[in-house]
């Protein structure tokens, strides 16, 4: 393990009664990285983070975090580790202010300031039961943080949070990034991913399908752009000229309205052809596909792949 | 390890006296019917009550009611409402160790059964007298052993049960019948011999009697307040092997 790795895992396995919740994971964050650990529901991605973090035993493979052995060293590894959990709570009656009483050490910084930076300075004598699904989060997320952690685990950081709150979470990871603390992000929101991280580790049925940067994986998986515009007088000539246009792949034509499909290059080449013709239509529009495009398409392939695997696997045993 | 079963034991003691299943069936519950029953019999020694005044027994018992209380409702409801809503996942994760949370917790039901035994005494006082005690360090140790028993006790059936509501169920299961058989309800005197029979090997009958006996000087309760010292190592030490965080 190199100095700069803070979490190494090579061929993790879990295994709840007969199924493999994670098989064979191998996964590397290294100092001062935001690593994203997104996928489908029952992907792995929270017994991962909680085996990283000494909550569970594996059934296999090797695992160091900070340098430690979470299986030998759990208790050492959570007080270098700041967690927000999924699925998890604080005393329904305990006090915003005793809950940073209960869970600072002797490391934590200044409590106050963080309540402020998150917006519970007011809430400081509320129980945990009168807050709202935000304000719990921001709770969790100020805990996480209390103890100044070398390792942040994040697990649906922003699960039930309303867009405001979002970006103001958002903000705080940002400022962890900047400040060189490691992120660990578990979750389902791929714009999250896509905002916060460096690296997205993508899985499914607990494996590591790809990893990359948010647009190393955009480039990968989803390399399509779409153009939209309408010209309400518009000579068929258009059409013939648009669909000879380098990398487009589709021209399709509904009234007034058309829809250009390619390689990201047509929208140079379609806004210059429209350009030629002396029109610019109000209404040019342009998608590009983003990260959830891609990672929904690098499922799609996995579990075809999958499939087929399966398949052949059936179609072999059947001629034995 | 001072620094994090102080900061349990702390928050839990201001936990505790916030939680209203604490304060009605922990507090108010054993001095409501202590006053209501006490009152019931008279104050004159009757056979039934092994000649001695029958208020004064029930202020003897009623300290065992309290530790019951604690052991069988109390640590099993709040302990599996921790673990079904996620909070001991949370205390594991921030990193308090396993055993500090079992320690944290024998700790504070200690302390509540002290204070609500307290408690108890000061509102019979007045009301009905405080029976001298004849062998005070009998009294004193079936106490001590008695509330590590069901403290004990308490903090396994919560370890073991799911929810709170079935720790709510099994425990109010468990109270009431060694309630009304070992320390709040008729004298054994008055008992049938098969209730009698059923009575006599219940944990909280053989501490009410390792109490009451030796207290109001009717026996020395020996043979109870060794079972209630097995009882307190056994409980203990398998609530020590089966606490998880």
């Amino acid at each position: 393990m190199s100095a700069a790795d803070v979490v190494k895992v090579r061929g993790l396995r879990k295994v709840y009664g007969t199924r493999a919740v994670v098989d064979g994971l191998d996964l590397d964050v290294r100092a001062g990285e935001v690593v994203g650990l997104v996928g489908a529901n029952g992907a792995g991605k929270t017994t991962t983070v909680e085996c990283i973090q000494g909550l569970r035993r594996p059934d296999g493979g090797s695992l160091s975090v900070l340098g430690h052995n979470p299986v030998t060293e759990a208790a050492r590894i959570r007080r270098l580790v700041g967690s927000q959990l999924q699925d998890s709570a604080l005393p329904d009656r305990l006090r915003v202010a005793e809950a940073l009483d209960l869970f600072g050490t002797s490391a934590a910084s200044n409590g106050r300031g963080l309540l402020e930076q998150f917006g519970l300075a007011e809430r400081r004598r509320s129980a945990f039961s009168s807050l709202s699904g935000g304000e719990r989060q921001r709770l969790f997320l100020v805990l996480a943080l209390l103890n100044q952690p070398r390792l942040v685990i994040l697990d649906e950081l922003t699960q039930g949070l309303d867009p405001a709150a979002r970006r103001t979470v958002w903000a705080s990871v940002r400022k962890l990034h900047e400040s060189g603390t490691t992120v660990l992000l578990v979750t389902h929101e791929l714009d999250e991913a896509e905002a916060l991280c460096d690296r997205v580790v993508v899985m499914r049925s607990g494996r590591v399908i790809d990893t990359g940067t948010p647009a190393e994986l955009v480039d990968r998986y989803a390399r399509t752009a779409i153009v939209r515009f309408s010209l309400p007088d518009f000579p068929a000539v258009i059409l013939d000229e648009l669909r000879r246009l380098d990398g487009v792949r589709d021209v399709e034509r509904t009234g007034s309205r058309v829809t250009v499909t390619g390689d990201r290059q047509i929208i140079a080449h379609v806004g210059a052809a429209l350009v030629r013709r002396g029109t610019v239509p109000a209404d040019f529009a342009v998608s590009i596909p983003d990260l959830e495009e891609a990672v929904l398409k690098l499922l799609a392939e996995a579990k075809a792949a999958d499939e087929s695997l399966r398949a052949a696997n059936e179609l072999v045993g059947g001629r034995r | 390890m001072t620094g994090t079963v102080g900061r349990l034991v702390s928050a839990e003691l201001k936990l505790m006296t916030r939680d209203p299943l604490v304060l009605t069936f922990v507090f108010a519950f054993p001095i409501v019917t202590m006053l209501i029953i006490g009152g019931a019999f008279g104050t004159q020694p009757d056979r039934a009550f092994d000649f001695v005044n029958p208020a004064h027994w029930y202020v003897a018992s009623y300290l065992t009611v309290v530790i019951a209380a604690t052991g069988l409702v109390m640590l099993p409801v709040h302990l599996a409402s921790y673990r079904e809503r996620g909070v001991l996942r949370r205390f594991a994760a921030a990193g308090f160790p396993r055993w500090s949370f079992t320690i944290a917790q024998l700790i504070t039901g200690l302390v509540t059964t002290l204070v609500a035994c307290t408690l108890l005494l000061v509102v019979a006082a007045p009301v009905y007298g405080i029976p001298a005690m004849h062998a005070w360090w009998r009294v004193a140790a079936a106490l001590a052993l008695g509330a590590v028993a069901f403290v004990s006790i308490g903090v396994l059936l919560g370890s073991v049960l799911p929810t709170a509501r079935s720790a709510q169920a099994v425990g109010l299961l468990l109270f009431f019948p060694s309630f009304l058989l070992g320390a709040g309800g008729p004298p054994p005197h008055v008992m049938g011999s098969v209730v009698r029979e059923v009575a006599g090997p219940l944990p909280l009958t053989l501490l009410t009697n390792a109490v009451r006996q030796p207290w109001l000087g009717i026996a020395p309760a020996t043979g109870s307040l060794v079972a209630i010292a097995v009882i307190a190592v056994v409980a203990t030490a398998l609530a020590a092997r089966r606490t998880t965080l």
